[in-house]
């Protein structure tokens, strides 16, 4: 499903190159639920980057369902992210001004596709929040807006969902709702990658990357 | 994702930033309504003098003395050599010939008095230039004749004097004589104006001028195509009356109508692009002031534009987003320009302009200019914003806060 082989990312700030990612090489199957964990500036969200097709690496592959997506072009990258991945963000990143159904049926305009209202009605139900679909994101909880950014996520039927600290903005009792709600639909197939800081969250799932100065020091499976 | 859809997201955007849109239309709604007002006026102004040179009888020819310091021996025009014109063997391609007199008088009725041009006439004038009766009558031939002393009233003179009741039969004073008005004439609008009285050619020059000099002669051709053969035969046939030898400097002038009225408009036209640079100018500081707005928009927006590209917008996408946006926001600035350019048109009726009375035209073609200047300016100042938005970094836009 997700496949890195000898993955670097070097930034090149002119005078000094910086790595982010050296030599990484992991893979993930379809239907795990893996977390990634490491502290900042370890190369966690570059690693994220880089996943989510937001970044390329400076070398080394990166096969998502079975394509290279290493060497694609900007807007190539963006058909992937609209076809094949699916994020939640730590802090939402819904729109302010347009209400939760119109949020979470952007994707699907920008892929072109029909039955938007339908489409995105269900997947607001899927993450039991169907009754706040008309209301504006500034209207809502942070855990209410954390479900309507994962109905985003789901919307496309993406290959793997990619979760950047989606708890990192609620308190214990939300997050622990939303981490249940990923379990759930983990638990129905979907694939789930989620980057944390906290044992407690990485604790939901099966398999724990450690990640350090751009290394993987650790892979663990529960 | 398709036109129609970049279209909505384009709409919804300015939709949800409703103070922030209407500030920045203002520059555009500012330059189309002067554009086009001023444009609408320059053509009303031109339409007036067309209107005005064709009651003057545009195609006319007026032939006058000339005032050529130069000249050592000036002969006067006369009636004979109105007469003379008249030839149809000599002057084949002459069809009306009117000779007049003018005199500025004083015209009295009772303690009204008004000091206006008088003009002696034949009844044939009215086949070169339009007048309407108002009230009574026109001179005849008749008059003319008996060299009666009676006067037609211009509209303005008409008000002066009576107030709008009707004249004929009355009894006014001309330079101090008796005259009966038989009628008077409608307004004739345009640069002309309404005040002046007209009174048999015959009258005029036994009563107020003595002799049997007059000042000009108009002449009409017998068709459009044949008033360059008629400034022929007016030029030979008064050479000839007048004793110039050929190549002599003749001791008259011919004015030709059509040029006067083409030099006319074409300085008009000239006035008028004037005029519309001028509202150019306006919409350009619209346009930059969609173009600053835009600007300030995408910076604004970064974390929405990374939004939009996380989860699937291509570039293309943002961009027709922005340009839609400005393109819209000046679409619409110019609608609103134009609807108040047109309610203004309409609220100020006539102008008057000098003795000109000007009515503002606007043409299908200034509103199919003004619209499409303006989207096509929201499309320019739009472009270099839509451009920045478009080549943002998903990942730097995220973290934008």
């Amino acid at each position: 499903m997700i496949e890195l082989q000898n993955l670097s990312k070097i930034y090149d700030l002119g005078e000094v190159k910086v790595t982010g990612l050296d030599n990484v090489s992991f893979s993930c199957e379809a239907g795990e639920m893996v977390s990634i964990m490491g502290p900042s500036g370890s190369g966690k969200s570059t690693m994220m980057n880089i996943l989510g097709c937001l970044d390329r690496p400076t070398s080394g592959t990166y096969l998502l369902d079975g394509d290279d997506v290493s060497k694609l072009s900007d807007d190539q990258l963006a058909r992937v992210r609209n076809k094949k991945l699916g994020f939640v963000f730590q802090s939402y990143n819904l729109l302010p001004k347009i209400d939760a159904l119109a949020n979470v049926e952007l994707p699907l305009i920008y892929s072109g596709q029909d039955h938007r209202h339908e489409r995105a009605r269900k997947a607001l139900e899927a993450v039991g929040i169907s009754n706040r679909a008309r209301h504006l994101p500034p209207e809502m909880s942070g855990g209410e807006k954390q479900r309507v950014a994962i109905a985003r996520a789901l919307i496309n039927d993406p290959v793997v969902i990619l979760a950047d600290e989606p708890t990192g903005n609620l308190d214990t009792t939300t997050s622990h709702s939303i981490m249940t709600l990923l379990t759930d639909l983990n638990k129905k197939g979907i694939t789930i990658v989620i980057v944390t800081h906290e044992e407690d969250i990485a604790a939901y799932t099966q398999r724990t990357i450690h990640v350090r100065d751009g290394k993987i020091t650790e892979d663990n499976v529960r | 994702m398709s036109i129609w859809e970049s279209i909505n997201t384009a709409l919804k955007s300015i939709f949800a930033n409703k103070m922030r849109s209407s500030l920045t239309m203002l520059g555009m709604v500012i330059g189309v309504c002067a554009v086009v007002l001023l444009v609408a006026l320059g053509q009303g102004f031109q339409t007036s003098i067309t209107n005005t040179f064709n009651n003057l009888g545009a195609y006319a020819l007026y032939v006058s003395t000339s005032s050529d310091k130069t000249l050592t021996t000036v002969r006067p025009l006369t009636l004979d050599d109105a007469t003379a014109l008249t030839d149809k063997a000599l002057a084949p391609a002459i069809g009306i010939v009117s000779p007049t007199i003018n005199k500025t008088v004083t015209v009295q009725n009772g303690n009204n008095s008004d000091t206006v041009p008088a003009t002696g006439i034949l009844p044939i004038i009215t086949q070169i230039k339009t007048y309407n009766i108002d009230m009574g009558r026109f001179i005849t031939d008749q008059d003319v004749a008996n060299r009666a002393s009676v006067v037609v009233l211009g509209w303005q003179t008409e008000q002066d004097l009576f107030a709008g009741q009707d004249p004929s039969g009355q009894t006014v004073r001309v330079a101090g004589q008796k005259f009966q008005v038989v009628g008077s004439i409608q307004k004739l609008g345009g640069m002309t104006g309404d005040g002046y009285i007209l009174m048999p050619l015959s009258t005029m020059q036994s009563k107020l001028v003595g002799g049997t000099n007059i000042q000009m002669i108009a002449v009409k051709a017998v068709s459009t195509d044949q008033v360059d053969n008629a400034i022929a035969e007016i030029t030979s046939i008064l050479n000839a009356r007048h004793y110039i030898r050929p190549g002599a400097t003749s001791d008259f002038t011919i004015r030709d109508m059509r040029e006067t009225l083409n030099s006319m408009l074409s300085t008009l036209a000239g006035f008028s692009l004037f005029m519309g640079a001028v509202g150019a100018i306006s919409l350009i500081v619209g346009g930059i002031g969609i173009m600053n707005i835009m600007l300030v928009s995408v910076t604004e927006r970064t974390r929405e534009i990374g939004i939009r590209k996380a989860i699937g917008a291509k570039r293309r996408d943002i961009l027709l987003q922005f340009l839609i946006e400005a393109a819209a926001l000046s679409l619409t600035g110019g609608l609103v320009g134009l609807a108040l350019a047109m309610a203004a048109a309409t609220g100020m009726g006539h102008v008057t302009i000098g003795q000109a009375s000007v009515v503002p035209q606007i043409s299908a073609s200034i509103v199919i200019i003004a619209l499409g200047v303006s989207i096509g300016t929201g499309l320019l100042s739009g472009t270099y914003p839509a451009f920045r938005a478009a080549q943002l970094d998903p990942i730097e836009s995220l973290r934008h806060e």
